[in-house]
């Protein structure tokens, strides 16, 4: 593959994953957040497998592989399963007292486009702390911190994948982000794995990846909070009704 | 590869079954195998005690993974002296707790708390070390609040209890931190070694002493930092305030004499003189406080205030003393300081397992509902009796002795060769003599109210009347705890040697064994021997009673009838005098001090205004220092905590936001 090739599919690949990041942010649905998350994962197989090719490493080809399954797959499908039997038909109304009303709307009419949706449902739209319009402009401005504070850092590197490294940084940033605005506990969660492919976009431009043990490590964990995270996401929802973190005040003593 | 290095071992290993022990199922199991265990931990501690004491070298090293150095347990003979009380006690009530304890206090949460307690306590003494020092000294902690908290769940009291206890604990902890900080930078390292080679007169070394003075105080339980004491000890289960009394208060005592005799010895006169009014006022306070105190556990935790305020105003004064070059004053004074923390030791063991036996039999601490357990409780009444002697310092017991050689210390202090040292000790000797003298006559007050009126006389309510003796073990504990109050104060002479020689001067030049087992103040030419004494009383006593019993064999025929009785029954329980009516002398008398609050309601028979057809007395003394020193501070940090509570306000996307805005910060500022 020659130079300016590597170059474009880097910024291909690495456009992606920002785009995926503020798809996160953007949408309203989770299950449309979700689609985001895992599109974002494909996009970082992509890129794992760009820096195998230039590198010409078999081991990051294996890398590459274990991340499609994992971010791209398995942790969206975790995410997104239903806690009710999962034949679309609406919810049995003990469960979520407060939106069992309009649970069944929520997940059939939660379309792609979050920010027309006002559907209510737990597994549909939720309703962040700021509106898209501030979190688009929030998740610009991110960047640009981002830009800022990494550029001095990869200046003198003459790779192109060292120059994408913002692009990581911001992901984490813009991750955050939808943990701090999201109130409902999968939309965090998503936000939580989006700021992981943050880390892990970095930790590939920078250095063509951490050794694949410790990646095989890190996967597990992410594995294992996801699911522990799930479970308790659905304790909660058999206890409260939804899944709105911001009820949990009082646990605090 | 040392006797000690096996001892110590011992104790970790054994401290780490009786934990495993205590997740086995069924109360009655856990507490026979965890509480044996327990006992095997004390009797181990007493072991590597006693050959620490003997001169024993070497010591344990645990490697940490963080990159310090290692933890060192090597324990000095001072040490030893104090690892051998803490295991007697932690042994004794491991013994009484394994049968007697049920509930909560025989949870698995309880015992496995204890071992830690006892394991903590055991290592304070043998740390070598600032670190590990620090380390026992918080799993002591630990280990104690857990077991304080056990009873949780049956009384509101135990909660708020374990707070003041616990806020104690920390206050205490982040002093000493603190004290051994300043006194590390000073000497450039963290080892006990290293940190004699601060100079007394240096300021590191004054500021360092009162930190750690104040920490080591308020673990003792001294004025102003006892509150928690009178609070922890009766609602902590017995067994376990008989050890935080007897053994985890001395670990503040001991603290405070590895500074000033093995970190920094020598101190200036000042030392002395702050301990001297710290000791003063906790010992005067504290027996105040027992003397109008109606609750027997209560009670028994001012005493332990008023005992320790003594044994740390004899460490005062043994300062104070040497600042001036009164070396052989000094000298014994400082042994009077140890010979007090083993004989309250021992006593207090008892006492608080006798209170332990009758609040388990009858469910009452108040000694106003308390009375005529001499009959019913035979066994326990006789400790308590005894043990009684011993904290009111009368003679046979342990108590006695400890006083008699402080006092011997003070009277002769003042002057070497007749010529009196300096002013500060000629002022200061008769006041503390008069201080010392005022205890011991409120302490026999105390204790004859505590046993008068708990174990003699007639019941006042329905369960103490009904009471039952304790198992059998908790009775053999009793006498054993008991014996030795006897038992120490019998053979003074080869105890204060033997306590003597742990101090750096060595036991020649103060004490020495004289008659029958008695001692020999070498340096004043006092002597006092308790079985000379016991021998002679007790020919006189038999000529006594041969007399008497002659006169009454002349005059066999004697009829009791009641003077005023009327014919009625002689005395209700209630015509008996009551602990408050007993104290109500004292009460007056220091009305100022204690401030009491006092509610009289009449309530008359109909209309009219002669006829009285009930009278309610009601007195409450509240702790002076409490109400004038912590509750001011508790309202300020109230009203800081109310505002802290809108930054802690339980919303997780709160706590997020100040993460990310830290993220950025951080971010930002190293790009700048």
């Amino acid at each position: 593959m020659t130079e300016s090739t590597y170059a474009e599919l880097i910024g291909l690949c690495a456009g992606a994953l920002l785009l995926t990041s503020v798809l996160t942010v953007w949408y309203r649905s989770q299950r449309a957040s979700i689609r985001a998350l895992a599109l974002q994962g494909v996009a970082l197989a992509a890129l794992v497998a760009v820096v195998a090719v230039d590198r010409s490493e078999a081991e990051l080809i294996v890398v590459a592989a274990l991340v499609l399954v994992l971010k791209g797959m398995v942790l969206p499908w975790v995410l997104s399963r239903r806690p009710a039997p999962a034949t679309g038909a609406p919810a049995p109304p003990q469960r979520g007292a407060g939106s069992a009303g309009d649970h069944g709307a929520g997940d059939h009419g939660a379309g792609d486009h979050g920010a027309g949706d006002h559907g209510a449902g737990d597994h549909g739209a939720e309703t962040p702390m700021l509106n898209p319009v501030a979190t688009l402009v929030a998740a610009a401005l991110l960047g640009i911190v981002a830009y800022a504070v990494i550029w001095p850092l990869v200046a003198g590197s003459a790779s192109p994948a060292a120059h994408a490294a913002p692009v990581g940084i911001a992901m984490v940033l813009i991750g955050f982000l939808v943990l701090v605005t999201r109130r409902r506990a999968i939309s965090q969660l998503v936000g939580f794995l989006a700021l992981d492919n943050g880390i892990a976009t970095v930790a590939f431009l920078v250095s063509g990846g951490v050794p694949i043990l410790i990646e095989f490590g890190v996967s597990l964990d992410i594995l294992l909070v996801t699911l522990i995270l799930q479970v308790f996401s659905r304790r909660m929802r058999a206890v409260f009704g939804d899944t709105d973190v911001d009820r949990m005040r009082e646990l605090r003593d | 590869m040392t006797p000690v290095y096996w001892g110590l071992l011992a104790e970790i290993v054994l401290a780490g079954a009786a934990a495993a022990f205590a997740f086995l199922p069924g109360e009655r199991a856990r507490s026979r195998l965890a509480g044996g265990t327990c006992a095997a931990l004390g009797a181990a501690g007493v072991v590597t005690g006693v050959l620490a004491m003997t001169g024993g070298a070497g010591g344990l090293e645990i490697a940490v993974a963080v990159p310090v150095e290692p933890l060192r347990f090597a324990p000095d003979p001072l040490g030893g002296l104090f690892i051998v009380l803490a295991s007697s006690v932690g042994l004794l009530i491991s013994l009484a707790g394994a049968v007697s304890v049920h509930g909560a206090a025989a949870s698995r949460t309880a015992w496995l708390a204890l071992p830690l307690f006892l394991v903590g306590m055991q290592l304070v003494p043998a740390a070598a070390d600032a670190p590990s020092f620090l380390l026992v000294w918080e799993a002591m902690a630990l280990g104690s609040t857990i077991l304080l908290l056990a009873g949780h769940t049956a009384s509101r009291r135990v909660s708020s209890a374990t707070v003041w206890y616990a806020v104690m604990s920390q206050l205490s902890f982040l002093l000493i931190v603190a004290g051994f900080a300043v006194l590390s930078a000073a000497a450039g390292g963290t080892s006990f070694a290293a940190l004699s080679s601060v100079s007394p007169t240096s300021a590191p070394a004054a500021v360092a002493v009162v930190l750690l003075v104040l920490g080591f105080g308020s673990k003792a339980g001294l004025v102003p930092l006892h509150v928690w004491l009178p609070r922890a000890h009766p609602e902590a289960p017995s067994h376990v305030s008989a050890a935080m009394s007897a053994a985890m208060v001395k670990m503040g005592v001991y603290g405070i004499l590895v500074v000033v005799v093995r970190l920094v010895p020598g101190g200036p006169d000042w030392w002395g003189i702050l301990l001297l009014v710290l000791g003063g006022v906790s010992a005067v306070y504290g027996i105040l406080q027992a003397s109008i105190a109606s609750d027997l556990k209560v009670l028994l935790a001012y005493s332990t205030t008023e005992n320790v305020g003594l044994i740390v105003l004899a460490i005062g004064a043994s300062v104070l003393l040497s600042a001036h070059g009164v070396d052989a004053a000094a000298g014994c004074a400082l042994v009077a300081a140890l010979l007090l923390a083993v004989s309250h030791a021992v006593f207090k063991v008892t006492l608080f397992l006798a209170a332990g036996s009758v609040l388990h039999a009858t469910g009452e601490r108040n000694l106003d509902r308390l009375g005529g357990l001499g009959r019913r409780m035979p066994w326990t009444a006789a400790a308590f009796g005894i043990a009684a002697l011993g904290a009111a310092a009368l003679p046979i017991s342990s108590g006695f002795v400890a006083e008699w050689m402080l006092l011997q210390s003070l009277v002769h202090g003042t002057r070497v060769d007749g010529v009196p040292v300096s002013v500060t000790v000629s002022i200061a000797m008769p006041l503390v003599v008069a201080v010392v003298a005022l205890t011991a006559g409120l302490g026999v007050l105390t204790f004859v109210k505590a046993y008068g009126i708990g174990f003699l006389a007639r019941p006042r309510s329905a369960a103490v009347a009904e009471a039952h003796e304790s198992p059998v073990l908790v009775r053999v504990v009793l006498v054993i705890a008991a014996a030795g109050v006897v038992l120490l104060g019998l053979v003074p002479g080869p105890l204060a040697t033997a306590v003597a020689s742990v101090l750096p001067g060595g036991p020649e030049a103060v004490v020495a064994t004289a008659g029958l087992l008695g001692v020999d103040l070498v340096a004043f030419d006092a002597i006092l021997d308790p079985v000379a004494l016991v021998l002679l009383a007790g020919v006189l006593a038999t000529l006594v009673v041969a007399a008497t019993v002659q006169a009454a064999w002349r005059h066999p025929q004697r009829i009791d009838a009641s003077v005023w009785g009327g014919g009625g029954l002689r005395a209700q329980p209630r015509m008996q005098y009551t602990a408050t009516s007993f104290a109500e002398p004292v009460v007056r008398v220091f009305d100022d001090v204690l401030q009491p609050a006092r509610d009289v309601e009449v309530t008359h028979a109909g209309e009219s205004r002669y006829l009285v057809n009930r009278v309610t007395f009601s007195q409450s003394v509240t702790d002076l220092v409490e109400r004038g020193l912590y509750r001011p501070v508790l309202r300020v940090v109230d009203r800081f905590g109310v505002l802290a509570r809108r930054i802690q306000n339980g919303s997780i996307h709160l706590y997020l936001t100040y993460s990310f805005i830290a993220i950025i910060v951080v971010l930002v500022v190293a790009t700048l």
